[in-house]
């Protein structure tokens, strides 16, 4: 078609009418909850019926809850809405953690679900799932799901908590910052509408964590956000043989390595780790040559090993129940805002875990004989949490430390260094149930919900050692699948792949360093006893912080 | 930043609630001075257990070591938390009983025989039924008849602590030693939540246990004569005063009007919350407190 109009005319005339869709719709809901706003401080009352207002069917929500703290009041106020106005949210969750998460989907108010741990909830989702209830977009890790807040899952609205607002929306996100900066960034910066629940509103807030103008609504709960002490362990259940395993990676891992910085999962395990250093560790002249600097959350268990002057630097995914107090006196180890209380952010925390530090080291539930693991099981869709971010090898590193080196199998310059995947676990679980098996339950699990792929936790090729009751096999080292089989086998104690083992072969790999006993590397079985721990009880801890770290109820007997 | 590693002195002490009840009885004694009475070679074991499915133990869970403490002759009865949650059936009950009768058989003859009671238990064991609260009857009035002779003592370290008929045999001994972490109570918090709801008493609130059963609470009332540490030393050393300690002219059991006065003259009218309960009743001086 013959035309007079100039190139860039021509250009303005195919493209759509408006760039401003998202602006447009969001300034219309806004305007919609108005008259019940003072500023951006919306009247507690009218928050289902402003839910009602600046929420349309189909949309995107992200609601903020983590396996620490939840934006419950708002998730307890979305159930109340009319579900024969709002339907068929998509939802996107870090943790499925609150029984009001699921009863969303049973009203119909939400369809769709994107995840990365529904732990406590577990067993409810795989039920709505098979009922034709929820679907599930996909089961992340954390970093995953809040990547694509930036690319593919970009929200509509946005429900998050936080400790303070202030009367122009200025937010104080406080020790548990957790999430919520990057919720918040990827709405505010896509017209997305961000309703903050706090906990009071306060005239001068303590420090600002979000600048108002990302915010668009600030509403006052009746309670407190909810968070769970999920990173406690009360030293008295830590038992004989988790003491022999965190022997043996103090000896066979951290000392062999040189691992000055890592990553401790939660569980009895790493409990038990950060509990010998002070006492084992410093035995073995160990204090300052390793575990100085560590990015995770601050277990109350770490703190004798602070005190006694081996940790130099903690950052943090998120607080702790009752430990906000010792951090505040702690500026040096913690990161500390100027109000002095603790500054969490999970993603920067991941970030850290990935790429700064020597190694990761978690328990797992469940092994098959290549070192696949997986804590999900019959039953359960528990999702991922954080664990496969820190559970594996990324090829993106290219900076060096001692320990990274080590790992260097291949002697070539042009070969790259690796990251410590540590695995830890008993041979036989409780009730005599074997820990490593032929199949993981999580292969049919992820056939039964229709996953493309199997819902593994951390994949043995990123497992650099595995460290049971019975010894360590040192994977990174060996050649070839067979020889790996072997050396995890070596270690399997009796369960169906130790008894692959063959013992000539169990002897060669001891021999050539591959797999290790605990007399291999010098640790004594009848020296692994509770008197070793630094702390062995609640009251310990709270002796050794000088009565600055207040344990939660629950985990409290006196 | 703390160059210097300082390990404080607690972390290197000699816990007591780590061990069994066995070592605990034996730590105790005078070195080399105990033996134990029908100890597990002796295969004293529960007839009832087995017919319900259930393993019994060569020694029922109690445990009765004879020895010197302090140079005195003292028996320890020790009731081991770990097997069927302390439980007292027909064969615990009666190794108890009988060894306290024969402390006071020998204290009756001239030879002091002071006895504790290291209770970790939840009650009668409910397999036994009949059998176990007969057992605590016998208990008791073989406590009652030693005390006049020599001081019954009981011991609650933790971490089950000492409920149900227990209880009893504790309300009567001479002295109640308690560390922070034990708990005494006739009712355990599961059985008053059942009973009365959980507006009455949530058992999952353990800052609420604690206070209301916890040994603090219990020797800030004055229902308990002292609260130690877990130290194995600290409680040797208190275990051996009590042992050597004269005896009363009247025990807490018998003040029945100064207790039944006190209950009275709480005030209701609003909830008593454990503090002031701790200043109102030990700070009395309406009498002995025994």
């Amino acid at each position: 078609m013959k035309t007079n109009l100039s190139l860039s005319e021509q250009t303005q005339q195919q493209r759509p009418v408006s760039w401003t869709t998202r602006r447009d719709e969001k300034a219309r809901r806004m305007q919609s909850v108005e008259p019940w706003m003072k500023g951006p401080v919306l009247a507690q009352e009218k928050i289902v019926e402003a839910l009602e207002s600046v929420i349309a069917s189909g949309d995107r929500i992200v609601m903020e809850g983590d396996n620490q703290k939840q934006a419950d009041f708002l998730s307890r106020s979305l159930v109340q809405v009319n579900a024969k106005k709002i339907r068929d949210l998509h939802l996107i969750i870090s943790s499925i953690s609150r029984p009001e998460h699921l009863t969303l989907f049973e009203l119909g108010i939400a369809k769709k679900v994107d995840f990365a741990f529904a732990g406590p909830q577990s067993l409810r989702v795989a039920q709505l799932l098979e009922d034709g209830v929820l679907e599930i977009g996909a089961i992340h890790t954390y970093v995953e799901l809040y990547a694509r807040l930036l690319v593919n899952l970009v929200p509509n609205v946005v429900l998050v908590c936080a400790e303070q607002a202030d009367q122009e929306g200025n937010l104080f996100t406080g020790p548990n910052t957790e999430d919520t900066p990057v919720i918040v960034e990827a709405a505010a910066f896509h017209d997305a509408i961000v309703i903050v629940q706090v906990n009071q509103i306060v005239d001068k807030l303590p420090r600002v964590d979000i600048p108002a103008s990302w915010v668009d609504i600030v509403v006052e709960a009746d309670k407190p956000f909810a968070v769970e002490p999920l990173f406690t362990r009360d030293p008295r259940h830590i038992t004989e043989l988790q003491i022999l395993t965190g022997m043996m990676v103090i000896r066979g891992v951290y000392e062999r390595h040189q691992v000055q910085s890592l990553n401790h999962g939660i569980g009895f395990d790493t409990a038990a780790i950060e509990l010998l250093l002070p006492t084992y560790g410093e035995s073995l002249g160990l204090r300052g040559k390793i575990c100085r600097h560590f990015a995770l959350n601050p277990h109350p268990t770490l703190i004798p090993a602070i005190e006694s002057g081996w940790v130099q630097s903690v950052h943090s995914f998120g607080s702790e129940v009752g430990m906000d107090d010792y951090i505040r006196a702690r500026p040096d180890i913690f990161f500390n805002g100027r109000d002095g209380s603790l500054r969490s952010n999970r993603v920067l925390c991941q970030l850290a875990g990935q790429y700064a530090v020597d190694a990761f080291i978690g328990a797992t539930l469940q092994m098959d004989g290549d070192a696949n693991s997986s804590t999900v099981t019959t039953g359960r869709l528990a999702g991922f949490g954080g664990a496969p971010n820190m559970g594996h090898d990324p090829h993106g590193r290219r900076h060096s430390t001692p320990a990274w080196l080590d790992l260097k199998t291949n002697p070539s310059p042009n070969a790259r260094g690796r990251k410590l995947v540590v695995q830890t676990l008993e041979t036989f679980s409780k009730g005599g149930v074997p820990a490593f098996v032929e199949t993981l339950d999580a292969v049919e699990v992820g056939k039964k919900a229709g996953m493309p792929i199997t819902p593994i936790m951390i994949y043995g090729d990123d497992v650099s050692h595995v460290v049971t009751e019975e010894g360590i096999a040192y994977l990174y080292k060996t050649e070839g699948i067979e020889e790996r089989r072997r050396a995890l086998a070596a270690v399997a104690g009796i369960s169906p792949v130790g008894l692959n083992a063959k013992p000539a072969e169990t002897a060669e790999l001891r021999r050539k360093g591959i797999v290790a006993y605990p007399e291999d590397i010098g640790v004594q079985r009848l020296q692994a006893n509770r008197a070793l721990l630094a702390a062995r009880s609640m009251e310990d801890l709270v002796a050794w912080s000088g009565g600055l770290y207040q344990p939660p109820a629950k985990f409290r007997s006196w | 930043m703390n160059q210097t590693s300082t390990i404080p002195d607690f972390v290197s002490r000699k816990s007591f609630i780590e061990v069994d009840g066995r070592k605990r009885a034996q730590s105790l004694f005078d070195e080399g001075t105990w033996k134990e009475l029908v100890g597990p070679f002796d295969r004293m074991e529960s007839p009832w257990l087995p017919l319900q499915g259930v393993a019994p133990q060569f020694d029922d869970g109690c445990i009765v070591i004879k020895g010197k403490i302090g140079g005195m002759a003292a028996v320890a009865i020790a009731l081991e938390g770990a097997f069927q949650g302390g439980s007292i059936g027909e064969v615990s009950g009666a190794k108890m009983a009988a060894a306290l009768d024969l402390a006071t058989k020998d204290s009756v003859a001239g030879k002091r025989t002071a006895a504790i009671l290291l209770l970790e238990t939840g009650g009668v064991r409910l397999q036994e039924a009949n059998l176990g609260l007969a057992a605590v009857a016998e208990v008791i009035s073989s406590v009652l008849a030693l005390r006049p002779h020599a001081p019954v003592i009981t011991l609650i370290a933790g971490t089950v602590g000492c409920f149900g008929g227990m209880s009893l045999a504790a309300g009567v001994s001479s002295y109640v030693v308690m560390t922070r972490e034990a708990r005494l109570g006739l009712n355990g918090p599961e059985v008053i939540e059942q009973e009365s709801g959980i507006d009455e008493f949530d058992s999952s609130d353990r800052a609420l246990i604690w206070a209301i059963h916890g040994g603090e609470q219990r020797v800030g009332m004055g229902l308990a004569d002292a609260l130690v540490e877990d130290d194995a030393e600290k409680i040797k050393a208190t275990i051996r005063e009590y042992v050597q300690a004269d005896l009363l002219p009247e025990y807490r059991s018998q003040q029945v009007e100064l207790y039944r006065d006190r209950i009275t003259a709480l005030d209701t009218s609003a909830q008593i919350d454990p503090i002031s309960l701790r200043r109102e009743w030990n700070n009395t001086t309406t009498g002995g407190l025994r």
